[in-house]
């Protein structure tokens, strides 16, 4: 079952650093959907299914009364955690159009964190009692996704002898992709090593740099069947295959990332996503031309870099320094629109958006004869999951 | 001996599960009545046997630092006053598949590494809402 949907609408609000917006997180969502709906050339009322992941704020059935759509039909959840269902929104979709409960599932994400408040920020509320798992890990101070992820990313450079060298590199590439790319929160903004150097720390290992940026936005894509997407105007981007996984006790100590009794603590949790997405899609690592890789923080990138097959864990910062993931002549360019850490945060769904853009030719940091545009999500969360969009089927 | 992290941060809520690690003063690890699994954090099933009866054992609460982070930012005001500050991954010598969060006390963050030897040290912090007073698992670099 490989390419039997396709993504043939993609859109966006305009995209603000945190508290800038001037709209509503609902109303920004309603415009990436009515932007989507119109690249697709159908109209918002012929939406029938509705599919985000957790913690989307935008309910389908306000959306959808909201936009007029006259029928939903179809709605779905990834569950758990966050930025990890990105691609797993793309699984249920496809899953939905292909098995025939909706005709259009628009994927959606909406995250206006002036509006809401940002993650990792804890709240005041005096005196609160952390409860199940949270109570053998915030009473110690482990209380936002930086911390749980840098308790994973410390482990894994020790482990393989990775630098900070590594963790730049990922910030670099992303900010130099967005100097080309006008909708960047960052565009004009470009990043020297010596600045990422000397910007403070957040968590060690986590530099200001290394942590995604706050973001108030949306993004949105259409799904729907391979067998209609022929009929719409723009080149359908198949969904491939797609995989959402978790190993074994992988949540065991906390779920979202902080599953430190995990066995196979440090992980990104890629490696059953990876295992399933190469075998759905009857292809490798070699055969992909570029990829987004969703970065809340940068080292779970170079985690996840290794954890799909790309580069071994004890090589990977040879292999980043050497050019591999740099737009235009590297092996593997990566987060060409500058991903969360420079175009915007919109949870990750940009970087579905600049996947799509890639199978069609419509990057600003465009690779050549792109045929498989990969994208992985939320290294470090879970379940976490992956996609690949093809040009054919 | 003082609590790491400010008194006003939280606690933990107690219940049966996690009652014999927050007051016992010992480092209590859940064991499965059944099939003698023991898992941490506790959980309400046994993820070997499936069981739902549990006993607790008792680790000598030695360990190395498996992992660490230093946190710089503060992610709540109340922890504007303790930063940098440390917390550790410890790896327990007796139980080596079970790893704890904590911090380590009377050492600076610099000279937190992965592989030094800590030993549990339990400081007691009253709740004042239950008048109750848990003994709350911190480490100690030893030899």
């Amino acid at each position: 079952m490989r390419g039997t949907s396709a993504i043939v609408g993609i859109g966006e609000s305009t995209y603000y650093k945190a508290g800038a917006a001037t709209e509503s997180e609902f109303q920004l969502t309603c415009t990436a959907i009515r932007r989507a709906a119109e690249d697709a050339g159908i109209s918002v009322k012929d939406i029938d299914g509705f599919v985000s992941y957790a913690n989307d704020r935008n309910i389908p059935t306000r959306l959808a009364t909201a936009l007029g759509v006259r029928e939903l039909r179809f709605s779905g959840l990834a569950w758990d955690g966050g930025g990890n269902g990105v691609a797993g929104a793309l699984a249920v979709a496809d899953a939905a159009v292909t098995a025939g409960y909706a005709n259009y599932v628009v994927c959606y994400r909406g995250l206006a964190q002036g509006q809401f408040g940002r993650f990792g920020q804890a709240r005041e509320r005096g005196r609160m009692r952390a409860e199940g798992h949270e109570a053998f890990r915030i009473p110690f101070g482990v209380v936002a996704p930086a911390t749980w992820y840098a308790i994973i990313a410390r482990r894994f450079l020790y482990e393989h002898g990775t630098t900070e060298n590594s963790l730049a590199e990922i910030a670099l590439v992303s900010y130099d992709n967005a100097q080309r790319n006008p909708r960047a929160v960052r565009y004009g903004r470009p990043l020297t090593k010596e600045e990422y150097l000397r910007s403070r720390w957040i968590v060690e290992p986590f530099r200001l740099y290394d942590c995604c940026q706050e973001s108030d936005g949306a993004a949105a894509v259409i799904v729907t069947s391979a067998d209609r997407a022929r009929d719409h105007p723009k080149k359908p981007a198949y969904i491939w295959a797609a995989a959402q996984g978790m190993e074994y006790r992988g949540a065991a100590g906390g779920a979202f990332g902080a599953g430190y009794n995990d066995p196979e603590f440090p992980t990104a949790h890629l490696k059953v996503v990876a295992r399933q997405l190469w075998s759905r899609a009857g292809i490798g690592p070699q055969d992909v031309q570029v990829a987004q890789f969703y970065e809340n923080f940068t080292g779970m990138v170079v985690m996840a870099i290794c954890e799909l097959g790309f580069a071994d864990p004890d090589e990977v910062e040879d292999w980043l320094l050497a050019g591999n993931i740099r737009w235009p002549n590297g092996r593997l360019p990566i987060n060409t629109s500058g991903g969360n850490l420079a175009e915007a945060y919109i949870h990750g769904f940009e970087l579905v958006n600049e996947a799509v853009r890639q199978v069609r030719g419509e990057s600003t940091s465009q690779v050549d004869n792109v045929y498989y545009s990969l994208v992985v999500a939320g290294p470090g969360a879970l379940p976490a999951s992956a996609a690949i969009l093809s040009a054919e089927r | 001996m003082k609590r790491y992290l400010p008194e006003s941060w939280p606690l933990p809520a107690l219940t049966p599960l996690n009652r014999p690690f927050f007051t016992s003063g010992r480092i209590m690890l859940q064991r499965c009545s059944a099939c003698g699994t023991v898992q941490h954090p506790p959980e309400e099933v046994c993820h070997r046997c499936l069981g739902t009866e549990f006993d607790y054992v008792a680790s000598q609460g030695y360990g190395v630092i498996y992992s660490y982070a230093i946190q710089h930012y503060a992610p709540a005001p109340v922890l504007q006053e303790v930063v940098p500050f440390n917390i550790v991954l410890v790896q327990l010598e007796d139980f080596p598949e079970v790893r704890i969060v904590g911090n380590v006390i009377n050492c600076p963050p610099e000279e937190i590494a992965i592989g030094q030897r800590v030993q549990a040290v339990f400081v007691p912090v009253t709740d004042p809402e239950l008048d109750e007073t848990l003994l709350i698992p911190h480490w100690e670099r030893v030899d």
